[in-house]
């Protein structure tokens, strides 16, 4: 049942930069510069097709983990997130970190045969008109 | 066999497939889902947790169940640079968001330990599944009676946090205002407790949020923005 999925806008690919693992790249907690690829990042070049608006390239906060600092780069098309890549991320001796890759899509609207649902059912009022309530229904 | 009941505030319904009788352990995994409501909601004054946040416990007193819930969270609020924080300014202490995913994990254990195979457990939306594939749609964020992606989930946990249902209720530590960015984002895990800690957390860090999932060993992410774009990663399960 696979469609033909309309990948959005992006780059060429429609896939984020890969950052890799570099073993001689520093991990200076601060900078924005210590994991950038060394081949040319081209940060901004999200503006395939009919985006007018110039690109916003907005770096997130680092976060430090127990395996060490991340950090990523938000680049925004309007108020879409165009993409996302990887500003710093920790050595870690038996992964290039190759992450993070994301793909962009369309939003779709579907109906389809499922067994459960994710997504937040916490009110009644909400179960009620869930898809999770005919399920239950269904099955008893 | 199958049962719904509504417990820590949401529906929970278990589905078994396997062929023998599970009465005995779904008792115990409504009747502990039911513990974990008295123990560790903080709108409960008597909660462990109520206590604790009130300081009338110190951390020594405290359960080790408790303690291990305080202790994922400290893990997320550093991994998140203080987005996600369990201790908010003019909110008491709310662990809710990581206690939700760790306990229906366990309840989903006390399924395995019994011996069930096939099985499907859903809490408000956050699901637990052993065997499969089952097939686990994710809740359009803005048609309640519509999935916008088909997962096919054997043997893992699917979290989603959003803000479509409660409203803002997922804050961002960092600045104490509703998080921002994003309607959904879900998360595949191989369990509950990492998928939907992971879910929030990244709902909480907004824009960011996506690709710091990513980033987490064994998280699949599907995340849709305020725009309603998607970003997912490739690994994800989809159909």
């Amino acid at each position: 049942m696979k469609r033909v999925i309309p990948v959005f806008l992006l780059t060429v690919a429609g896939l984020i930069p890969v950052w890799r693992y570099h073993p001689s790249t520093g991990t200076a907690a601060t900078t924005t510069q210590a994991a950038v690829p060394s081949a040319p990042p081209s940060p901004t070049s999200s503006s395939a097709s009919t985006v007018a608006s110039a690109p916003k390239v907005v770096p997130g906060t680092a976060a430090s983990t127990v395996k060490g600092v991340f950090q990523v780069e938000v680049t925004f098309q309007g108020d879409r997130i165009a993409s996302v890549r990887m500003l710093q991320a920790p050595h870690h001796p038996q992964t290039k970190w190759a992450i993070p890759v994301l793909i962009a899509e369309t939003l779709k609207a579907q109906s389809a045969r499922i067994d459960s649902v994710s997504g937040a059912t916490v009110t009644s009022a909400g179960y009620r008109e869930s898809l999770q309530a005919a399920i239950d229904a269904k099955g008893s | 066999m199958r049962r719904v009941e509504h417990v820590m505030g949401f529906p929970v319904s278990l589905r078994i497939d396997d062929e023998g009788d599970f009465d005995a352990v779904a008792d115990a995994v409504f009747a502990w889902l039911r513990e974990v409501d008295v123990r560790f909601s903080p709108f409960k004054p008597d909660s462990e947790v109520s206590r604790y946040g009130r300081g009338e416990l110190a951390g020594g007193e405290l359960s080790a169940d408790l303690t291990e819930v305080l202790a994922l969270c400290a893990d997320l609020r550093g991994a998140t640079g203080g987005a996600f924080d369990i201790r908010l300014p003019g909110r008491g202490l709310d662990p809710c968001a990581v206690v939700k995913g760790w306990s229906v994990q366990r309840a989903a254990d006390l399924l395995t330990a019994a011996g069930a195979r096939r099985y499907c457990l859903n809490a408000g939306g956050d699901v637990v599944v052993s065997g499969g594939p089952w097939r686990v749609g994710i809740r359009h964020p803005e048609e309640a009676d519509q999935v916008c992606a088909v997962l096919a989930v054997t043997d893992a946990a699917v979290a989603t946090s959003g803000g479509y249902e409660r409203g803002d209720h997922i804050l961002d530590g960092r600045t104490g205002r509703p998080a921002t960015g994003l309607l959904s984002l879900t998360v595949v895990a191989p369990t509950l407790t990492e998928a939907d800690a992971t879910a929030t957390a990244a709902f909480a860090l907004g824009a960011e949020g996506p690709a710091w999932a990513a980033a987490r060993t064994g998280c699949e992410v599907f995340a849709v923005d305020t725009t309603r774009h998607v970003l997912r990663t490739p690994g994800l399960p989809v159909t």
